[in-house]
């Protein structure tokens, strides 16, 4: 009783981030509950993984068959049922993500336990659950409260919060599967990776986005160097594609690709509409552009009005220093 | 040989055995300098497939989507059928699938949640009004002409001004007019072009319902596009009209005239959708020439030969990947060569893509792209 489990979500032997997100969530809240973070992992052959989690939870629950080799929400759903009803955690972490949602629902409708999804705050009051999910499109946040259970299965958002920093050695407990069986009406097929070019700006972190006030091909290296001391990819405009400075891959826009890095620096780009459509996404927009009624400076949050051939050089020689 | 249903209905439904292998299709299809489509060839690809349940293979061809939806097939096809229809099917088989591009997933969400593609939210749809006074549509109580503003026109700024002109158009003609309140969502034209048949249906009943709640005796479309797809609608009573037509008839009756000049050579786009499709070629001209001042003149490829920009048939988001120039950019030296001043244009996906194709050759300083109402603007 008390326990946060944090349902470990991986693929091809990598921890996807939303797991790091769980558990600094489920660490700051576990004494609420009065119990230890364990994070529940299920795979064949991943101990690498289950040492990584050891460092981030207080307990590691590992249940390694092949049967669990590949996701499959039906195998998954009875195995956890089964780990549930043996140690009766407070609260299920489980990734708002693709599988997540595979799995989370009809967990909750089998074992009748009070549900809430793509949660993006939690603490706990009188050892039940209060949590935070959103309506609206993001306009309203909403506060949940919950009916009496042992157990609360809830689904967190990805990148809404913050990852953990692992800093300590939790203990590794390797146990049988529960449910060896092979699922009924769900099979695993096959591994299709998405195809991407040499960088898949969706990912990036950092983004450079060109666009026709760069003028020519022969100005990209001054670009292409801004990149390298922000440590950012380049992307651009439809404009910057066409006029081949780029290749089709990094088109920004509506009819390209729509990006969210941390950081979107857009050097002469107008910012039309089909354009900053594909930059929502972005935390933090800045824009160099000589037109001060240029529509990116309405999206950004930090706008240089001036030529961008002045500017550009200046910075790097500024960053290059630093 | 095994014939599925459902392929059957296709068979039938586009009629593909009335198709003779001519090849007027392909031969007048404007994206043929860009990429691979052979639109006869799906055709009869799509027929032979058909009997063997091959449609899911075709849909694979990347091809399926360069195809702009200009209609030009379906124009030159001397037996009546309508080409480019096969290639809407096909997209419908992926879309099914889902499989599609993450940037057509995000379009067709958003018309679903907020009743536009651009991911905008419903609740700002009425932004471009902001500092007019516009006559909003009441429930049940008839008007003349229903205005209904286009996705792209209600949401981008760069459009936004085509509504707020029109507003100032209709004032002064002193018409009796409404524009539908926030209840306004999209035509569904896009959609179809992408394939989400569903969706277009649903969109369609939905708009069949609230024109039932704000009658009137016409209702007059901003774009061409919405245009065309709610002359479609099965079911809606009202006659659906262009706001160039409405225009060319207030203008014949002496309601309209203009108080300035606006002495500038123009040559005018004929927008796909106004003209093949829907036959509309000679009130925007009549419109123009009422411009005081105005030199209009006409490029080689025009009215039902007119050059496809690459703006519809879903291509807002879907890109094709070329060596070619866009054809855009081609409309962009042909206009040059006639030393026009202003590409003009009744479209917003038309604007869209003659302003981008004018900076990208490099006239941006000698020539401008402008709605019609642009330039009635600046002449009220
Ligand atoms: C069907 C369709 C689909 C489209 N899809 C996309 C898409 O997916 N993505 C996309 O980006 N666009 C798309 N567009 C094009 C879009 O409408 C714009 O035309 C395009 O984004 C403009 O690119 P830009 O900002 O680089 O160029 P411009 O609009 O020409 O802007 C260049 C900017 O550079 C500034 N500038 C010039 N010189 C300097 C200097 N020396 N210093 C500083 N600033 C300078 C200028 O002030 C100007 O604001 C699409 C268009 C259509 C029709």
């Amino acid at each position: 009783m008390g326990d946060v489990f944090v349902v470990i979500e991986h693929r091809q032997g990598e921890i996807r981030d939303v797991n790091w997100e769980m558990l600094n969530l489920a660490s700051q809240v576990a004494s609420d509950f009065g119990g230890e973070v364990v994070s529940v992992l299920l795979g064949s052959g991943v101990d690498d993984i289950a040492d990584q989690l050891a460092g981030a939870s207080s307990k590691v629950l590992y249940v390694d068959d092949p049967v669990l080799e590949n996701f499959n929400a039906d195998i998954y759903q009875k195995n956890l049922s089964a780990l549930i009803d043996e140690h009766k955690p407070t609260i299920v972490m489980i990734g708002h993500t693709a599988q997540g949602v595979d799995v989370a629902p009809a967990l909750a409708v089998e074992k009748d336990l009070p549900y809430l999804t793509d949660v993006i705050e939690l603490r706990g009051e009188g050892g039940k659950p209060v949590a935070v999910r959103q309506y609206y499109q993001g306009k309203v946040n909403a506060e949940f409260s919950f009916a009496d259970a042992d157990t609360y299965i809830l689904t967190i958002r990805e990148a809404a919060l913050e990852p953990i920093e692992p800093a300590q050695k939790g203990s590794v407990e390797k146990v049988e599967a529960p449910a060896k069986e092979e699922a009924e009406h769900r099979k695993f097929v096959e591994y299709v990776e998405a195809e991407i070019g040499d960088v898949d700006i969706t990912q990036s972190e950092m983004l450079i986005g060109v666009g026709r006030g760069v003028r020519e091909d022969k100005n990209m290296p001054m670009i292409e160097e801004l990149a390298q001391v922000f440590e950012a990819d380049l992307c651009g405009s439809r404009a910057a594609v066409d006029a081949g400075w780029l290749p089709h891959d990094r088109q920004v826009g509506t009819s390209g690709k729509s990006v969210k890095p941390k950081l979107y620096f857009a050097v002469g780009i107008s910012g039309a509409f089909q354009h900053l459509a594909g930059i929502k996404g972005a935390k933090t927009v800045v824009a160099v552009n000589k037109d001060p009624n240029a529509p990116i400076f309405a999206e950004a949050d930090y706008g240089i009005v001036d030529d961008l051939f002045k500017v550009v050089p200046k910075l790097v020689e500024e960053l290059k220093e630093e | 040989m095994k014939m599925s249903v459902e392929n059957q209905s296709i068979i039938e439904k586009l009629d593909l055995l009335g198709c003779i292998q001519c090849g007027r299709c392909t031969g007048g299809c404007p994206v043929t300098v860009r990429t691979n489509l052979n639109v006869r060839r799906f055709v009869y690809d799509a027929y032979q497939a058909s009997l063997e349940d091959l449609m899911e293979e075709l849909a694979q061809y990347s091809e399926i989507w360069d195809c702009t939806g200009c209609h030009t097939c379906a124009v030159r096809c001397p037996k009546g059928l309508k080409p480019v229809e096969v290639l809407y099917s096909l997209r419908n088989q992926i879309v099914e699938s889902g499989k599609v591009e993450p940037t057509v997933r995000d379009a067709l969400e958003s018309v679903f949640l907020e009743g536009n593609p651009w991911g905008k939210p419903k609740a700002t749809r009425f932004d471009w009004m902001e500092g007019l006074e516009v006559k909003t549509a009441e429930e049940g109580q008839e008007v003349e002409y229903l205005f209904y503003v286009c996705c792209s026109v209600a949401y981008d700024p760069k459009l936004q001004v085509v509504a707020q002109n029109m507003v100032k158009i209709l004032e002064k003609a002193g018409v009796d007019y409404a524009f539908l309140g926030e209840e306004e969502s999209c035509c569904g034209s896009e959609v179809q072009a992408l394939g989400e048949e569903e969706l277009f249906m649903e969109v369609q009943e939905e708009n069949v319902e609230l024109f039932s709640s704000y009658p009137a005796k016409k209702i007059v479309t901003l774009s061409p596009h919405c245009l065309s797809a709610l002359k479609k609608y099965e079911g809606l009573e009202a006659e659906v009209i262009h706001y160039t037509q409405l225009l060319a008839e207030l203008i014949d009756e002496g309601k309209l005239s203009w108080e300035g000049e606006f002495p500038k050579k123009v040559v005018y786009h004929d927008p796909c959708y106004l003209g093949k499709q829907n036959e509309v070629y000679d009130e925007p001209r009549q419109v123009l020439k009422s411009v005081p001042g105005i030199e209009l003149t006409e490029f080689d490829r025009s009215r039902e030969r007119s050059l496809c920009c690459e703006g519809g048939g879903g291509k807002m988001w879907v890109e094709t990947e070329s060596q070619q120039e866009r054809l855009a950019e081609t409309r962009a030296r042909n206009a040059k060569e006639l030393e026009a001043q202003v590409i003009v244009c009744a479209c917003p996906f038309c604007i869209l893509t003659l302003d981008d194709a004018v900076k990208a050759v490099g006239y941006e300083e000698e020539m401008e792209v402008m709605e019609i109402t642009e330039i009635l603007g600046k002449v009220l």
